[in-house]
């Protein structure tokens, strides 16, 4: 066989399953001339080199005609030491094992996310002995945008929440002169789950997303090493003050989204059942009992203790690549919003088993 | 290939009278040099004085103000972007920080350049792969890892085989030993010295490795104040009379570091 033409890396694409689809002459003896290839590279060099092994492979006795010049590549080729067709191996785990990995690595996480919790309160407990160190600074910084640049987006969502609850409402209540019934739907809808459970989702995405990358991309450039070395806990200068932020901002949110969403359903209730709006408020203000509202508003904080620590401890789990931090950050989001809804199934168990 | 290091080697790299600034400072006043074909060029210099600015215009990475920079006889200066991308496929390059991509394993990570630019099958370029793994010195078993696993000179040694993965002419070294420790550095050297002795690679190093400075490259430019104050040999280059130069080697030659001159 006789090769020529240029054997480097870009052409050789061509001629690589050539010589295997070659009826190859009967006998012994083959011959490859490539004295008339005027470039080569290593990869060139190699094809040459599988296709001689192959052959030889076969019970064939090889001569390799090459360029003086070419020769040196072929002995790079020959000692490297790299063997032909390196299986492409990737082991798909059996769905009983990929189960039991996945049961494991679950059973980790929530041991990790429980003792990263033990960490959390054993810093806590030691910053009061000591000199209560709050970092009013960093709180601040954080109640400012998880919460204050949070306002327009929680206020303009819970307003048309408001509004969708007052239209459905109106269509169902309004065929048995009972619109009024509105007014209670909406009350009761928004201040005690809907406007907790919707600032909660808004932060989670927001600030919970946030936090896990912020703190992904500081273990990633070795900032949380640095801080531990000075000597000074990273739990408490990042974890507490998002925790204390968060603790403040929820549920000042959530009261917002309770008047936007009222306010919503108020403008649906004029326009479409002629209410006006002391008659709304005052049937909201009669038919809503406070534990109504302090259960909605109770619930704030506690949401934001799941969003902040869910979120901060994905942040520490992350890896040095820039694929775990994100594949953290989606985790932390979509963690937070899941023990969220939890806890707020739990909650509503407890307020019937006490008649709340 | 190798044995071509003759009386009158071509020169694969000339950089002439180069101005550039950098947000109103002047970084470049006028840099001039040369790359022989086959040689290992290493730039030193203090910090902050443009070596690394120099090797991103060399690869039309970045375009300096005035003057004229030839790389493998073509002009990279007004580049367009189809030619720039040609020319980088003949050029490798290590930049500082190694940049593997970390969400691919080091096989994967050498394969990329070969799979976005070439047409090989699958099992060639998995081979290819695996030989320049080979050749940069790593065991066959750090292919299928991720560079997160592998320790700091590893890393520096798999994005060298990726660097070289289309068979350049022409190797870029952005500070390859920094961060690395004093033996894993050295070996580093080698075998860059190797691979330029094997394939005939030319090598642009930029370093402010003394080691390096003193046991591989054949050429030394020395960069200071914008313009390349001393050249030559690195024993020519030591014995300059200017003063950046006596005040960076002598004292920096006292540290241990600094090899047997």
């Amino acid at each position: 066989m006789r090769c020529s033409g240029s054997w480097t890396v870009d052409r050789i694409g061509r001629v690589e399953r050539l010589p295997r689809g070659l009826a190859w002459r009967k006998g012994v003896a083959v011959v490859l001339d490539a004295s008339a290839v005027v470039a080569m590279d290593m990869a060139g060099a190699w094809l040459l080199h599988r296709t001689a092994r192959g052959l030889e492979h076969r019970g064939r006795t090889v001569t390799l005609r090459l360029r003086p010049e070419h020769e040196a590549l072929l002995r790079i080729v020959t000692s490297s030491g790299v063997v032909t067709g390196p299986p492409r191996t990737r082991d798909r785990p059996r769905l009983l094992s990929a189960v039991g990995r996945r049961a494991w690595i679950s059973a980790g996480e929530l041991g990790g996310l429980v003792s990263f919790f033990g960490e959390m309160g054993v810093t806590a407990a030691r910053a009061r002995t000591g000199p209560l160190r709050v970092r009013w600074r960093q709180v601040l910084q954080h109640v400012q945008t998880a919460g204050f640049e949070a306002l327009p987006t929680a206020a303009l969502l819970s307003f048309f929440i408001g509004v969708v609850l007052a239209y459905q409402g109106s269509a169902l209540f309004r065929p048995f002169g009972a619109g009024i019934l509105v007014a209670d739907l909406v009350g009761l809808a928004m201040l005690r789950e809907l406007s907790p459970l919707l600032t909660a989702i808004i932060v989670a995405g927001r600030s919970g997303s946030a936090y896990a990358a912020q703190i992904g991309a500081m273990k990633m450039t070795g900032e949380i090493d640095s801080l531990r070395a000075v000597g000074v806990s990273p739990i408490e200068v990042l974890v507490l003050p998002r925790i204390a932020a968060l603790l403040v901002v929820l549920p000042l949110l959530t009261v917002a989204a309770d008047v936007l969403g009222v306010a919503g359903a108020m403008v649906v209730a004029k326009s479409e059942l002629a209410m006006g709006s002391g008659e709304f408020l005052g049937r909201v203000a009669r038919e809503i009992r406070a534990s109504d509202y302090l259960l909605g508003v109770g619930k704030a904080p506690v949401f934001a203790v799941i969003i902040a620590v869910v979120c901060c401890y994905q942040g520490f789990q992350a890896a040095d690549d820039a694929d775990s931090v994100g594949r953290r950050t989606t985790v932390a989001v979509v963690q937070s919003m899941f023990f969220v809804v939890v806890a707020d199934a739990f909650v509503l168990v407890l307020s019937r088993l006490f008649g709340i | 290939m190798t044995a071509s290091i003759t009386s009158t080697p071509e020169i694969v790299i000339a950089i002439r009278d180069v101005h550039t600034r950098l947000g109103g400072v002047v970084i470049h006043d006028g840099v001039t040099l040369d790359v022989y074909r086959g040689r290992i060029f290493a730039l030193a210099g203090p910090s902050g004085c443009g070596k690394t600015l120099l090797l991103r215009e060399a690869l039309a990475l970045h375009v300096p103000d005035s003057g004229s920079i030839r790389v493998l006889g073509r002009d990279v200066v007004g580049i367009g972007d189809e030619e720039a991308l040609e020319l980088r496929q003949r050029c490798g390059v290590v930049f500082e920080r190694a940049a593997l991509f970390s969400s691919l394993t080091v096989a994967e990570n050498v394969a990329l350049p070969l799979r976005e630019r070439t047409r090989l099958g699958r099992t060639l370029l998995d081979e290819v792969a695996a030989l320049k793994i080979a050749l940069v010195g790593l065991p066959p078993s750090a292919g299928p890892k991720y560079p997160s696993q592998l320790s700091g000179g590893m890393r520096r040694r798999a994005a060298l085989a990726r660097a070289i993965a289309l068979d350049p002419e022409l190797l870029f070294l952005d500070e390859p030993s920094a961060g690395l420790d004093p033996a894993s550095g050295r070996e580093f050297e080698e075998l860059v010295r190797h691979l330029n002795e094997l394939l005939g690679l030319t090598v642009f190093v930029v370093t402010r490795d003394l080691g390096l400075l003193w046991n591989v490259a054949d050429h030394v430019a020395f960069l200071g104040e914008g313009r390349v104050v001393a050249a030559g040999t690195m024993q020519e280059v030591s014995r300059s009379d200017d003063p950046m130069v006596r005040a960076y080697f002598y004292r920096a030659r006292s540290e241990p570091a600094g090899a047997q001159g």
